[in-house]
This record gives structure tokens, sequence and C-alpha cells, in this order.
């Protein structure tokens, strides 16, 4: 053969990987309203910059018709490249190949891309798209899911995790995209699950869809398994870039920092009638942000889970932070078993990555009732508080309105090792609400009054005019200053640029033991 | 002459009695009952009323149940059996944690039921309104 064979000869093997499952498969692919891996890959990367890495691999099975089943890269794609000039790496399952099914070697390409990743200190962005295990491979498909699993654990808290799953995503395949930090779903064409609709019927007779028991509206909506929810392939990959803006590329580096327009100076005037003169009356917290943020731009994370806490990514200054607000539009705002989780997590990923915190407080307290209780709300509660006392990042409060109880320590309070609380006058910090307080305290004057009405409207309005306001709190130091709202965004500015060089050593260990 | 606090239907009510000895016809000097509780419950709508507990018979299957997400107290209903809602618009107020809280319809269309009333006390998951 000569060498200028040898180069057809290459061009003519990579080609038929390149082709992966076949034109006929790929159309299929498409009709159903997906694109293929390769597609996806090039979307995701700036133009050119992706370079694949072992298009070559072959699976060594020899079980049933696997000797004489050819399977162009394994069913998976994978490689690196740079998205808005940084690297990341990647890898995206084949469906037109065998299903994107994982067996050993498929698997082992998904390894060694993770294990460049960490190593490199860049994001790993896994799309997943596969039938599941390649049963055929037996328990060589099980060990590649655990090589999978494990390096996930490993991974956490170095480099940026993104799931997308972008078709079936079955079993114990699942719990890759669980143990990373984002899921990305795209409406109708993604599903995850640990047992299908069949099995469920089978085993429990339940009749449910696809859709039903595992899309992408159930895990943003219902489940809070997954983060994002888009309309389609290229919907999803853009939302991705944008996340990865706000994200440094691993736990040793900053994210990275724009130069803004937006005056660090600037002062809201909205902000001083936004909050309503009735305390009992609601307003949208996400106004608020969307004033002190820089240009308005706020990236929400989990927008559809857990509504009574907003949690996503914004930036200040130039700079990313990420934001954890009560919404008294939903639930009142109050917490519960899911707002717990969403923003424990949250808050972790944060501080994982070097990202400050920025809280804003409106909690009338934790949720009440049986079945909040027999969720485990003292359980799920405590990572809220966990996750704030274990954060090292610099950690800024704003204190709304509302403040009351337990729920007041737990969102960011000094107590908590918040670096600095601010309070709207509109501040009300107190152990319980007017109502219930005068009840307890004023019980006895209360029962043994001529009026007992009137003197109760009285001890609460007494109760009221005493201790709901930030100024008790601020006499304590609790509170480090009570601010005018229009200027929430310079003082938080001033702030972060004050604890930029924040350090704290905490004692050494092994690692926590979040209450999960 | 003693006196009582008794609670019927979830009000409070001070009660002084006078104790009579020897079948003394003595008029017992009743107060006025007071009552304690500032929003006064409907006595038709007691926490033991079974109206809300039996609401979701009365709606249809194919109606759009709008039920409470969290445990408090009706403080208005702004809709009636028969009135057209569009998506979003306010059918009742649940004042809970604090807060008045619009429960917003998640759909247009009629109001086929109203299973509260000002005052009733309702748990998560209770039917309010159904809308088809």
């Amino acid at each position: 053969m000569s060498t200028m064979d040898k180069l057809y000869d290459l061009q003519h093997r990579r080609s038929i990987i390149e082709q992966g499952g076949g034109s006929e498969r790929i159309k299929k692919q498409h009709d159903s309203g997906k694109l293929t891996a390769r597609e996806r890959i090039h979307l995701l990367m700036d133009e050119g910059s992706f370079i694949e890495v072992d298009a070559f691999v072959k699976h060594r099975a020899t079980e049933f018709d696997m000797p004489n089943t050819e399977a162009p890269g394994e069913g998976v794609v994978t490689g690196y490249g740079t998205v808005d000039g940084r690297l990341v790496f990647v890898y995206a399952q084949d469906f037109t190949v065998l299903g994107g099914s994982l067996g050993e070697m498929h698997a082992k390409k998904i390894c060694k891309v993770m294990d460049m990743a960490m190593k490199m200190g860049a994001p790993i962005i896994g799309i997943n798209d596969s039938g599941g295990a390649r049963i055929q491979e037996g328990i060589d498909a099980l060990s590649g899911f655990g090589e999978i699993f494990y390096r996930n654990t490993l991974a956490s808290g170095v480099i940026p995790q993104i799931s997308i799953i972008m078709g079936p995503c079955a079993g114990g395949a699942v719990y890759s995209p669980a143990i990373t930090d984002f899921i990305f779903m795209v409406d109708k064409t993604s599903q995850m699950f640990i047992t299908g609709p069949q099995v469920i019927k089978a085993v429990t007779g339940e009749d449910v869809t696809f859709e039903e028991l595992g899309g992408a509206m159930t895990h943003n909506s219902k489940s809070g398994v997954a983060h994002f929810i888009s309309a389609n392939d290229q919907e999803c990959i853009q939302k991705v870039k944008e996340l990865l803006s706000y994200l440094p590329s691993n736990n040793l580096e900053d994210a990275p920092a724009y130069d803004t327009n937006d005056d660090l100076n600037r002062l809201s005037e909205k902000l001083s009638s936004i909050v309503p003169d009735d305390s009992n009356k609601a307003y949208d917290m996400k106004e608020v942000i969307a004033e002190v943020v820089d240009n308005g731009e706020f990236f929400e994370v989990q927008p559809h889970f857990a509504m009574n806490i907003i949690v996503g990514f914004a930036r200040m200054n130039g700079r990313t932070v990420g934001i954890i607000a009560n919404q008294p539009k939903y639930l009142a705002g109050a917490l519960d078993v899911d707002s717990s989780d969403k923003a424990a997590r949250f808050i972790r990923f944060c501080d994982c990555f070097n990202i400050p915190l920025i809280t804003f407080t409106d909690v009338p307290g934790y949720l009440p009732g049986v079945s909040q209780e027999h969720a485990g709300i003292i359980r799920h509660g405590a990572k809220l508080l966990y996750a704030y006392s274990e954060a090292t990042v610099p950690k800024v409060n704003v204190i709304i309105r509302k403040a009351y109880g337990g729920a007041y320590i737990a969102m960011s309070s000094k107590h908590l090792g918040a670096d600095a609380v601010f309070a709207w006058p509109t501040a009300e910090i107190a152990v319980m609400g007017p109502e219930g307080a005068a009840n307890i305290i004023f019980r006895k004057e209360i029962a043994n009054s001529a009026d007992p009405i009137k003197t109760r409207t009285e001890k609460i309005q007494e109760y009221r005019d005493k201790f709901s306001n930030p100024y008790i709190a601020a006499a304590r130091g609790y509170v480090d200053d009570v601010i005018e709202p229009d200027s929430t965004r310079p003082r938080i500015i001033a702030a972060l640029e004050m604890l930029a060089g924040k350090r704290e050593n905490r004692p050494a260990k092994k690692h926590g033991n979040i209450p999960v | 002459m003693r006196k009582f606090v008794i609670n019927v239907n979830g009000k409070s009510y001070e009660v002084e009695v006078e104790e009579i000895s020897d079948g003394a016809p003595v008029a017992a000097p009743v107060s006025r009952p007071k009552v304690y509780d500032s929003a006064p419950k409907p006595a038709s709508a007691p926490k033991t009323a079974p109206a809300p507990k039996a609401a979701p018979a009365a709606v249809p299957a194919s109606a759009t149940p709008v039920s409470a997400p969290m445990p408090g107290t009706i403080l208005s209903v702004n809709v009636k059996v028969g009135d057209t809602v569009k998506e979003g618009d306010v059918v009742c107020i649940l004042e809970a944690m604090k807060m008045e809280n619009e429960i917003m319809a998640p759909k247009g269309g009629k109001v086929v039921a109203v299973n509260v009333s000002n005052g009733t006390s309702v748990n998560s998951g209770d039917v309010l309104v159904a809308i088809e």
C-alpha cells in the first residue's frame, strides 16, 4: 500500500466513523426533532475548535452478535475545544449507533475526557442520548457506569460538570447527570427515569406516559432533578453557553469578569416604593433582583421548581455573583422542604467555585403542616443552615422585609457567618410575627381584659411598633447597617469590593457530614 | 361567680356562671358573649364542617381544581359559580404565613364549583374552586 493509499484509507475510515449510524438513522434522529451528536458538539463549540479524541476506539465484546456488530465511534463522540475562547471538554452519545448504548469501551472514552478535564481544570459537558447499558456486554457495561460515577464524584467541586439530556437517559445512566452540577433537558425529546412506564405498569399497575413520568417539565417542576428546560436542541445549547459565561473553569480560578456599562453607583428609585405599605401584600422579588444586578440580567436556575425561593447567577460590576432570594409571591416566600434543598445545593455550588453569595431576605418562616414535618423539613431545612454556614465565599445579605424566627437565622444571617448584612427600613426582624407573639406574651392581659379584642389589637400594635423593624437587630450588630433601598446596588458592590480578599480558615477535616 | 372561656365552632366566648344554692331562683347574670376571634368564622363553616371535605365530589372530573398551596384562612372569594375567569385572575385570597396570598386561576374558563367562603380554614391541597 503506497503512502497515498494509506492517506486515502485514513480518510475513508474517518468518514465512516463520522457517518455514525448511517444516513437512514440520522434522518430518523432529525425527524424526531433531535440533532446528531456531532451537530450538537459543533453548535456548542467555537467554530473549528473541536478536536476529537478516540474516534477509532472499538468495542471488544464477543458474546451474542457482537463480534459482527460495527459500532462507529463506539456510540459516543468525545473531545475538547473552546466555548467563547475558553477550554471545555465534551462527550456526546450518538443515538444512531446501537441506540447510544453504553458498553465497556464507550465508557472508557468518556472516562478519558473526564480525566483530561480534571487534569486541565476545564469544565466537562456530557450530552446524554442513550438507551442505557449495552446488555450484550453484561457487567462490563455496569463497570463502565461505575467508573463514570466515580469520576463525577471526584470531579465534583473541582471543575463544573454540566449534563445535557437530549434523548432517553434511563436506569443507572441517570446517576451520572444526578451527580453533576447542572442538568439541562429538552422539552418532549428527553426523559430521565430509573424504571420506565412498562416496568411501573407491571409492578404497581400505574399507567403513566414517558413524558409524565420523566419528561423535561416533570423534572424541572416536580422532582427538581433538572435545572433548565428548553424547547429544542439549539436553544438548549445556547443556554449552556450562557451558563458557562458565569462560571470559572475550575475551583482555583475566579469566574471571568466582563466590562459593564452599568454604573456601579446607580441608584434605583423604583426600589424605594417596591415594598407595599401593607406588609401582608406580596410583590415580585425578581423585580428587586433586576433593579440591583448589572443591566437587569439574571440567569435563573430551576425557575419552575420550589418557586418560593429564587436562585441564579447575575453580575455585579462585571463579576459573577450567586443570588438567593425568597419570593413573597409564591407560598408567601416561606421555606419548605423543596426550597431548602434547592437553595442549599446552589449555595454549595457557588462556594465550590468562588462565587460570592448575595441573599435577598423576605421570609415569614418555615411552612407549617403535617406533610412538611413528615417530609422531613427538619432534615431538609438543616441543609440550608449547613450550606450557608459552610460557605466561605463572600456572603452579603439584604433583608428587604420579613425575617422571622428560625427562617431569619437560615437566610444568611450574621449568626451563620454572613460578612455584610444590610436591612431596608421596611425590615421586620423578630422572633415571630406580631399576631403570634402578642398572643403568647400578652396572653394573660388579653384574657383578663374587659375587651379582649381591643386589648389584643393594641398589644399586637405594641409588639409591632417595638419589634417589627430593623433597629433592634441593628442595635445588637446583627445588622451592619440600615440602608436606603435605592442605594442597594452601590452598597452591595462596595461590600463585594471590600470582601474581595476575604480569607477564612476552617479546621482541617476530610469533609463535613451535611444532613442529606 | 366563675368565669369560663368556651370555644364554639372556633369562636371563643367568655362566660360567667353563678352557682345557685338550694334551688333558689336566682337569675344567672350571664354576661354578653365576648368573641375573642377577630376574624369570626361563619357558623356554617366551622373547622370540622364537612363542606370542604365533601366538596371534591361535587367537582366534575373534567374540571380543573384550584387547590390551596398551603394551610391558612380564606380572606375573600372573588368568584361565584357560573363566573367566567381568565388565566391569572385572582379567584380568592388565602391568608397564610403573615401574607395575603392571591390564588390565581391556572387557566381560563367557567367556575363550576366554589367550596370555600370567607373565613374557611383550609389545608394544603384542599380544593377551593374548580374551573372548567
